[in-house]
């Protein structure tokens, strides 16, 4: 059975090599499959991982204490909050930055949002998760290379055996067979932003983009990645790039909307909202990939989930 | 972006987990949950009745001046005693407004306790996921030993944690306004 898996796994990265992508990437991988490891690396890591998560999931994480956190505590025990483990992003170029703010957020809601609304009254729930599924199938490449430069060959594995099992038994993508229990590969949220960040990049400065939204000047390098291996990009005519684009940012918005309704009803300054809640996302996610790569001193594998 | 705010919606939206989890702070979690899931559950009731229940649990799982208290930050001591009570009102009163109604449209979501660790003696995380029709939620909850309940001070919904968000907005308020003209702007805010 793993034999077949795995047989089938090369015949889909050869097709895959064959394809429009890149020819350097489509190195990179014959080059992982080389060892021959990957696969199994991905299911003992996520077997420990599992172990992790449910019973050994305290022990652990008492070990894995940082002395920053514990340093703050203490600052907090005599009422002074300590906010030097404050996430923050500088902002120098603010005055452009907000009225960005603005334009995304009449974009959002004079076009965006009543597209949404419109789309999701014909369209039901389940046909636009898979709308979102496909799409999802089809930024593997990113996650994929991502996680190989990140050193994260069990994720770039697991990442590989979703693309595999999405595109084939999930029908081109449009379900996610590869994510339910019996095989239990998640998605791996890995992009070339984080990917720097692990390297040590700092954010560089906070800016907000027309239409693309709150980025910094090292994670405006994704929004560029994410152009080039859309195999949209390259379609004729030049138009059915963009259209496939706006489709799928408006099937993406149909389905959550309220979220921003939320954090604007919820934010004394949504500016300052929406700029933090950025910083200490793309931070997390930067964050939880380092504690994976640094074993705890007691030598218990961090867990995915456990991280702060 | 926005994904990270998805959460707030179903912020006290629990469901009672297949299998309990031990620990006193998970079982906090936990009956709070069987609490609120009991009255959005429940038709009879109306809305505004089923708000005013959920206020009172609200009350009992939150450590409000706590919850206060961390979202200034520093700032806080440069509230006098009245202002910080005022404070405290206003927050909840924020906080209501916008999440009452979302928390009413609860349709059926589940919430599973994934997780617990001790961050000190009297800390604790409880690691939830929200899980509905099509996404999941990573929703985690800090809590604090106080007079032998755990009490929740903070709100982790995607990586992105309910207290520092405030925190960084009343700062950055705060080092332009006095204390007064947070108040007031907060005045306004729930009106």
């Amino acid at each position: 059975m793993v034999k077949r898996f795995y047989f089938l796994i090369l015949v889909v990265a050869f097709l895959w090599a064959g394809s429009s992508h890149g020819a350097d990437t489509a190195q990179t991988m014959n080059q992982t499959m080389l060892p021959g490891k990957s696969r199994s690396v991905a299911a003992s890591s996520s077997v420990q991982e599992n172990k992790v998560g449910t019973g050994d999931a305290r022990t652990s994480a008492a070990d894995r204490e940082s002395p920053d956190e514990e340093a703050v505590d203490e600052e907090e025990e005599e009422g002074e909050e300590e906010e030097e483990g404050e996430v923050s992003i500088s902002d120098p170029l603010e005055s452009f930055n907000r009225a960005m703010f603005q334009f995304n957020d009449r974009l959002y809601f004079w076009v965006v949002k009543p597209v949404a609304q419109g789309y999701s009254k014909v369209v039901p729930e389940s046909g636009r998760s898979s709308v979102k599924n496909f799409f999802s199938n089809l930024g593997f490449p990113k996650r994929f290379v991502s996680c190989l430069f990140q050193a994260d060959f069990g994720s770039a594995a697991t990442e590989l055996g979703r693309f595999v099992v999405n595109t084939v038994w999930g029908v081109g993508g449009l379900l996610d067979p590869a994510a339910n229990k019996e095989l239990g590969l998640q998605k791996q949220d890995a992009d070339i932003g984080q990917t720097l960040g692990i390297y040590g990049l700092g954010h560089g400065f906070y800016i907000v983009w027309p239409v693309f939204g709150p980025s910094s000047l090292r994670d405006t390098v994704d929004i560029a990645g994410e152009y080039f291996q859309s195999p949209f990009t390259y379609a004729d005519p030049w138009y059915v790039g963009p259209s496939v684009r706006a489709y799928e940012g408006v099937n993406s918005a149909s389905l959550r909307i309220g979220d921003y309704e939320a954090l604007k009803e919820a934010a004394i300054d949504p500016y300052v909202a929406l700029r933090n809640a950025y910083a200490q996302y793309r931070q997390n996610m930067v964050k939880k990939k380092e504690k994976r790569e640094t074993p705890a001193p007691g030598g218990a594998k961090p867990s995915q989930r456990i991280f702060q | 972006m926005k994904r990270c705010f998805v959460g707030l919606i179903v912020l006290f939206v629990f469901v009672f987990p297949f299998t309990a989890y031990a620990g006193a702070p998970s079982d906090a979690i936990n009956d709070t949950a069987n609490k609120v899931i009991a009255i959005l559950k429940n038709k009879s009731l109306s809305a505004a009745a089923k708000k005013e229940r959920l206020e009172v649990i609200y009350k009992r799982m939150f450590d409000e001046v706590e919850l206060s208290r961390f979202s200034l930050g520093r700032n806080w001591k440069r509230l006098n005693p009245s202002q910080q009570q005022e404070f405290v009102q206003l927050f909840r009163k924020i906080l209501e407004k916008a999440y009452g109604d979302k928390i009413l449209e609860y349709k059926d979501e589940k919430v599973k306790i994934t997780g617990e660790r001790m961050i000190s003696a009297d800390r604790a995380e409880v690691q939830t996921k929200v899980i509905g029709s099509s996404k999941e939620i990573p929703v985690f909850y800090r809590l604090r030993l106080k007079d032998g309940e755990w009490k929740v001070y903070d709100v982790v919904i995607e990586n992105v944690s309910l207290v520092q968000n405030y925190r960084a907005q009343f700062k950055d308020i705060l080092a332009k306004n006095t204390p007064s003209q947070l108040i007031e702007t907060l005045r306004k805010k729930v009106q």
